[in-house]
């Protein structure tokens, strides 16, 4: 045989295994009650369907447009977000439209961070930051979130940065800290006076600041949604990333972007270029009219932006009360669709299960085997450092249609009455 | 505060950008379509159809957006929509004569650009070189570069035609003495494009073996970039470099749902090969973009499966469209010759280039001018004439620009109204030329 020395490059080395490649497909069988991965079973709603259509029709539309994104939509994406942020953005400039919110932190990343720079991430985190931030040749920097309170709430809010300990972790190599909120898992709503600790750092430190803002319409209510862009000094050195799958309940039509100042962005466009050079028109097509139509009832409550949330609203709090029935604690969320409890409390003796995993692998495993109901692990959203720490969580996702929360009712009903 | 550290000083006089994007920044496209925008009458520029897709293929999107099945709004399987990848493995098994697994050996991407992409950081490290045949589909240049590679470039040379003959993109070869001279200890990959863009040049069977002899002498990965698999002329037959021996194991072919189904703006392309290489495209995948958007890839599924069913079948799309498109090459072609600007007729592809030498009066050379004269002749048509064109040097390494510079790329995949257009204003020049 010919001798055959084709491996993969050093920055890909170490970062092929991935905790979605092994639990969606264990999830995918139909018997299993799916809260894993984050996917709507709900329907988006009917006007955006419509309007992919009529898109679709359209013989231009069916070609190439406009690289870096298509122009309605960057112009609807720029009256939408002029409104929330009260600046002027420019839609040419100030915009670039990726392949969901994941494509415009990989063309961040890609674009602003090298071999040398350090990254801060906060934990938990969503899981592809740290693969990003290596492949760029760069070190990930990791500060957990830790519980503050001892009393018997348990919400996001609990859940919080220690100010002394984030400066520790910046210095001169910091070229970036990456902000998640709302945040996935917890759903914590980082509050201003959160924000501002963290703008003052990125400001004494000339610091980037990568905001993941994904879930930035799901707040529920006493919360409050803050762009950390707005902030005093804040915006020629933040990228804010949105994503039309999270705010459509489309998550399959894959459509980001990254918004901030044109020094910066010009900088993810070239990354852009290089890389997928345009993003599918008729789908870019459409969500621009779907804007334009909630961007007109910015100021009316059944803009989908507000709608979607007071749906959800009810049934995280359907969710939780489904936990706790069963004896669990949950932490209840401030935003996203995404709640986390920790099931050491169910005593679970999985000692004899011979893998080496985290205790919420082997737990969540064991779920979806016994009790035909799937969560991911937290512990994939962690460090090496702090996996210990949130090994006991899980995580669930209840952005699902009535019919699915009722089947995971059942199974948590039912949970004590089957005990091996 | 008032004083920073020496260290901060130091960070903010450095640039923001990461070291990766020096070199790529320009783009020829932005501008070139940027002009065709503002001036062009008749854009036959940048490669797009300005026909529909079948009608099969855009009912198949609307059945799949407005279906009972509302799980197709949602991600699907990352590495591509089980119903596209199983219809791939089977279509590209029967082609290439191979039991093709489509979870392992068939991976989808955002265009057959991105499956480019996942190829050279997959495979490509710092100081790696990579063979670039020239002229070249540009963004092979940038993205070697942005993986930290070298590229070392290869030119096919014209030879001249028969007598009375036009010449052929098939007089285009390259020399296999300075074609092995290329090959180095550092040669990780050539990026094969066949049918290429912009000459429409279908390598024979004679020049893969040439390649495919030197990727396994050296031991290299071919980069075989196929998107224009279909659209070839005349008789002539595409052959995958996959199929010849030694070479199945050390190819990623790639194939694009926008040239194969005039849907571009779909961007839906594939990577397919043995397991060994696309398990690092897939870690690529997973840590770029991740999936890709799910109503078009179950559209474009349907449309292989209807396309299976008809394959070799005088109402297969794939016998249809490039039946349609050898005519609109041959009036392109005529028009050309009609008034002096000598076409290279082309094999495959929708594009072809043609020499304009003979209009260089109308576009005066600068001499010591750091643009390439065939841009600026591209320009001064695309603002004086209406007609938009890209010059043949956008296709050429920096050093080599003037090397081919009096020629210039027409894409003829437009409906019959808008090549006449092109006609009638090629004609107008050419009589504004000889009388005076």
């Amino acid at each position: 045989t010919m001798a055959f020395r084709h491996e993969n490059t050093r920055r890909i080395e170490g970062l092929d295994s991935n905790v979605w490649v092994e639990f969606t497909k264990v999830a995918a069988d139909p018997s299993i009650v799916n809260l894993g991965q984050g996917l709507p079973d709900i329907s988006p709603p009917s006007y955006v369907k419509e309007e992919l259509a009529k898109a679709a029709a359209v013989d231009r539309l069916n070609q190439y447009t406009r690289g870096f994104g298509h122009p309605s939509l960057v112009k609807a994406l720029s009256q939408v977000y002029e409104r929330v942020c009260g600046r002027r953005i420019d839609p040419l400039t100030d915009i670039l439209v990726t392949v969901g919110a994941y494509g415009s932190l990989f063309s961040t990343i890609q674009a602003l961070i090298q071999e040398g720079d350090e990254v801060i991430i906060i934990e938990p985190f969503y899981d592809c930051y740290e693969p990003m931030v290596k492949m760029a040749g760069a070190k990930p920097v990791f500060i957990p979130l830790r519980y503050k309170n001892d009393g018997n709430s348990a919400s996001s809010a609990d859940w919080v940065l220690d100010p002394a300990e984030l400066a520790k972790k910046f210095n001169s190599k910091t070229k970036a800290i990456i902000l998640n909120t709302p945040h996935n898992p917890i759903g914590k709503v980082f509050t201003r006076e959160e924000l501002q600790v963290i703008a003052d750092l990125c400001i004494k430190h000339d610091t980037l600041c990568i905001s993941d803002e994904v879930y930035e319409w799901l707040v529920y209510k006493g919360n409050k949604h803050i762009k950390i862009a707005t902030l005093p000094g804040m915006w020629e050195r933040t990228i804010t990333i949105g994503s039309a799958g999270k705010t459509y309940s489309v998550t399959g039509w894959k459509l980001g972007w990254s918004i901030g100042p044109q020094n910066l962005i010009k900088h993810l466009q070239v990354v852009h270029q290089n890389t997928l050079y345009t993003c599918p028109t008729p789908l870019q097509e459409a969500l621009a009219q779907a804007f334009w139509i909630d961007y007109e009832r910015m100021d009316d409550p059944d803009c989908y932006f507000y709608s979607l949330s007071r749906e959800l609203e009810s049934k995280r709090d359907r969710m939780a009360q489904l936990l706790q029935e069963a004896g669990l604690k949950p932490v209840i969320p401030d935003g996203g669709y995404f709640m986390i409890v920790d099931v050491s409390t169910l005593n679970v003796d999985l000692s004899d299960v011979d893998e080496k995993q985290p205790y919420d692998y082997k737990f969540v495993k064991w779920m979806i085997t016994s009790k035909k109901l799937s969560a991911i692990p937290l512990s994939a959203f962690c460090g090496p450092e702090t996996k210990r720490q949130f090994e006991k969580y899980i995580r669930f996702c209840f952005i699902k249609k009535d019919g699915t929360l009722d089947a995971a009712e059942v199974i948590l009903k039912n949970w004590n009455k089957q005990t091996a | 505060s008032h004083f920073l550290s020496l260290s901060l000083q130091a960070k903010m006089s450095r640039p923001v950008q990461a070291r990766r994007l020096e070199g790529i920044d320009k783009n020829i496209w932005v501008e070139f379509v940027k002009l065709a925008a503002t001036y062009s009458t008749v854009n036959l520029g940048q490669g797009f159809p300005d026909f529909p897709p079948p009608d099969f293929l855009k009912e198949a999107f609307v059945g799949a957006l407005s279906g009972e099945n509302q799980m197709l709004h949602q991600y699907t399987r990352a590495f591509g929509h089980p119903p596209l990848v199983k219809i791939l493995a089977q279509f590209f098994g029967k082609l290439l004569g191979r039991d093709l697994d489509p979870m392992t050996d068939v991976m989808v991407t955002v265009g057959a650009y991105q499956a480019l992409f996942c190829c050279f950081q997959a495979f490509v490290d710092e100081g790696d070189e990579v063979i670039i045949i020239e002229p070249f589909f540009d963004c092979y240049e940038p993205m070697v570069k942005m993986a930290g590679g070298t590229p070392v470039f290869v030119p096919l040379r014209p030879k001249a035609p028969k007598d009375g003959k036009l010449m052929s993109s098939a007089d285009w070869q390259l020399d296999p003495a300075e074609l092995a001279s290329k090959f180095s200890e550092r040669t990780k990959a050539i990026v094969l494009n066949s049918p290429n863009n912009p000459l429409g040049k279908v390598f024979s069977r004679g020049e893969l073996e040439l390649i495919a002899d030197l990727c396994v002498k050296h031991d290299i990965l071919c980069i075989s970039d196929e998107v224009y698999e279909w659209l070839v002329y005349d008789g002539k037959e595409h052959i995958r470099i996959a199929s010849l021996h030694g070479m199945w194991d050390r190819t990623v072919i790639i194939g694009s749902a926008g040239k194969t189904f005039s849907a571009t703006g779909w961007k839906v392309g594939w990577t397919v090969g043995p397991n060994r290489l696309l398990r690092h495209l897939r870690t690529m995948h997973q840590n770029s973009v991740y999936h890709c958007a799910t109503v078009a890839q179950e559209a474009v599924a349907q449309g292989f499966q209807r396309e299976l069913e008809r394959y070799g079948k005088p109402d297969s799309y794939f016998v249809q469209l490039p039946k349609e498109l050898q005519q609109k090459r041959d009036w392109l072609v005529q028009s050309l010759d009609a008034v002096g600007m000598k076409p290279i007729v082309p094999e495959g592809t929708y594009f072809l280039v043609a020499d304009i030498s003979e209009f260089k009066s109308d576009v005066p050379d600068v001499p010591d001018s750091d643009e390439p004269y065939d841009s600026r002749f591209a320009k001064w048509m695309v603002k004086n004439k209406g007609l938009a064109a890209i010059p043949l040097s956008a296709f050429y390494c920096g050093p080599h620009k003037n090397n081919y510079n009096h020629f210039i790329r027409f894409c003829f995949a437009k409906e019959e109204a808008t090549l006449k257009a092109a006609n009638d204003i090629l004609q107008k020049w050419k009589r504004e030329k000889t009388s005076p």
